[in-house]
C-alpha cells in the first residue's frame, strides 16, 4: 500500500475526528427515512438526529443515498 | 379500522396512509397496490438516479423497482410507520438502485486486486509520496516527522484485514458497498472495522503524544 500526502492527511483527518458514539450504516439507514422527512419538512433533523448527522458527513455512500432520497421525495411529492 | 372496499374507490387518499399499503401489500398482496407501489418507486427513483446513469435510464429504473418491490414485500413487516411508506419504501428502492451502479462500475476489480500484502507494502506506507508544492524544509523536516510516526502507529496498529480495507477505500476510492461483498462484510460490518482502526490509531497517538493538529492545518 502506498498513501500520497493527501491520502495520508485523509486518514489521520478520519482518525482525529473519529468519536466513540460513532453509528454504524445499519443504524443509520434504519433511521435515513425520518432524518429525510424533518428534512423537507424544513424542520431540524441535525437536532433531532445528531448521530445520524455525524454519519452521513462521514459515510461517502450513506450520504449519496441520502441525498438521493431526497430528490425522489421532492419528485413524488 | 380502514374499510378497505370503500377505500379502494378512490386511490387518490388511500395511497396516503401507511396502514392501507402494508394490508394491501401482505401476502397474499394485491396485485394493484404492488403495481401503485411500483409506479411510485419509478417516479421518484429516476430523477434520483439520473445524474448516475449514462443511457437507458428508464429500463435501469424498471429493473430496479421490480428488484426494490420484492425487498420492500419482503421487509414489510419491519416497517415501523416511522415515516410516510413511500418514504421507507423509496428509501429501500434507492439503496438498491445505488448499490447495483456501484457494482457496475467496480465490477472488473477483483478480490486479489484489493489484497494487500504487508510484507511488500509495508515499506510504501512508512514512505509516503510528499508533493513537491511543500512550502519550507524546516516545516517539511517536521511534517515529514510527525507523519512518519504516524505512519509507524497506522501500520502496527491496523489489521491486515484493515489495511486492505483502507487500501481499496482510500487509495483505489472504491465504492464500500463494493468492498464489503468482495471482503465477505456487511456494509455496516465493513464502516466498524474502518471504525475500530480508526480508534486504535486515535488512541495510540494520544497515548504517543503525537500532535498532527498542525499538519492538518495546511492540507
Amino acid at each position: 500500500m502506498k498513501l500520497n500526502k493527501a491520502q495520508l492527511l485523509s486518514l489521520i483527518r478520519g482518525v482525529v475526528s473519529t468519536a466513540p458514539d460513532e453509528i454504524g450504516c445499519d443504524d443509520c439507514f434504519d433511521k435515513l427515512n425520518e432524518f429525510a422527512e424533518l428534512e423537507l419538512a424544513g424542520k431540524k433533523p441535525e437536532e433531532a438526529m445528531p448521530l445520524i448527522e455525524k454519519h452521513l458527513k462521514k459515510c461517502r455512500e450513506c450520504c449519496e443515498e441520502y441525498e438521493a432520497l431526497l430528490d425522489s421525495l421532492r419528485a413524488i411529492k | 379500522m380502514i374499510n378497505l372496499s370503500d377505500k379502494r374507490k378512490n386511490p387518490d387518499t388511500t395511497f396516503n396512509t401507511n396502514e392501507f399499503w402494508v394490508k394491501s401489500l401482505t401476502s397474499p398482496a394485491d396485485e394493484k397496490v404492488i403495481a401503485e407501489l411500483r409506479s411510485k418507486l419509478i417516479q421518484g427513483l429516476k430523477p434520483a438516479l439520473r445524474k448516475y446513469v449514462d443511457r437507458e435510464l428508464d429500463a435501469f429504473v424498471e429493473d430496479i423497482a421490480q428488484d426494490s418491490v420484492l425487498k420492500i414485500l419482503d421487509k414489510l413487516q419491519s416497517f415501523r410507520g416511522e415515516s410516510a411508506f413511500t418514504t421507507w419504501a423509496l428509501k429501500i428502492a434507492v439503496r438498491e438502485g445505488l448499490s447495483e451502479l456501484r457494482r457496475k462500475k467496480w465490477n472488473d476489480i477483483s478480490l486479489h486486486d484489493l489484497n494487500y500484502n504487508s510484507d511488500e507494502n509495508n515499506a510504501e506506507i512508512r514512505s509516503p509520496v510528499f508533493s513537491s508544492s511543500d512550502p519550507h524544509p524546516d516545516q517539511l523536516t517536521h511534517e515529514h516527522m510527525v507523519l512518519e510516526q504516524v505512519m509507524e502507529i497506522i501500520d502496527h496498529q491496523l489489521s491486515e484485514k484493515q489495511k486492505t480495507a483502507v487500501h481499496a477505500l482510500l487509495v483505489q476510492g472504491m465504492s464500500s458497498t463494493v468492498v464489503a461483498e468482495r471482503m465477505g462484510l456487511s456494509r455496516n460490518a465493513l464502516y466498524k472495522l474502518i471504525f475500530d482502526g480508526r480508534m486504535s490509531i486515535k488512541k495510540k497517538l494520544e497515548e504517543a503524544g503525537i500532535d498532527v493538529s498542525e499538519i492538518l492545518q495546511d492540507g
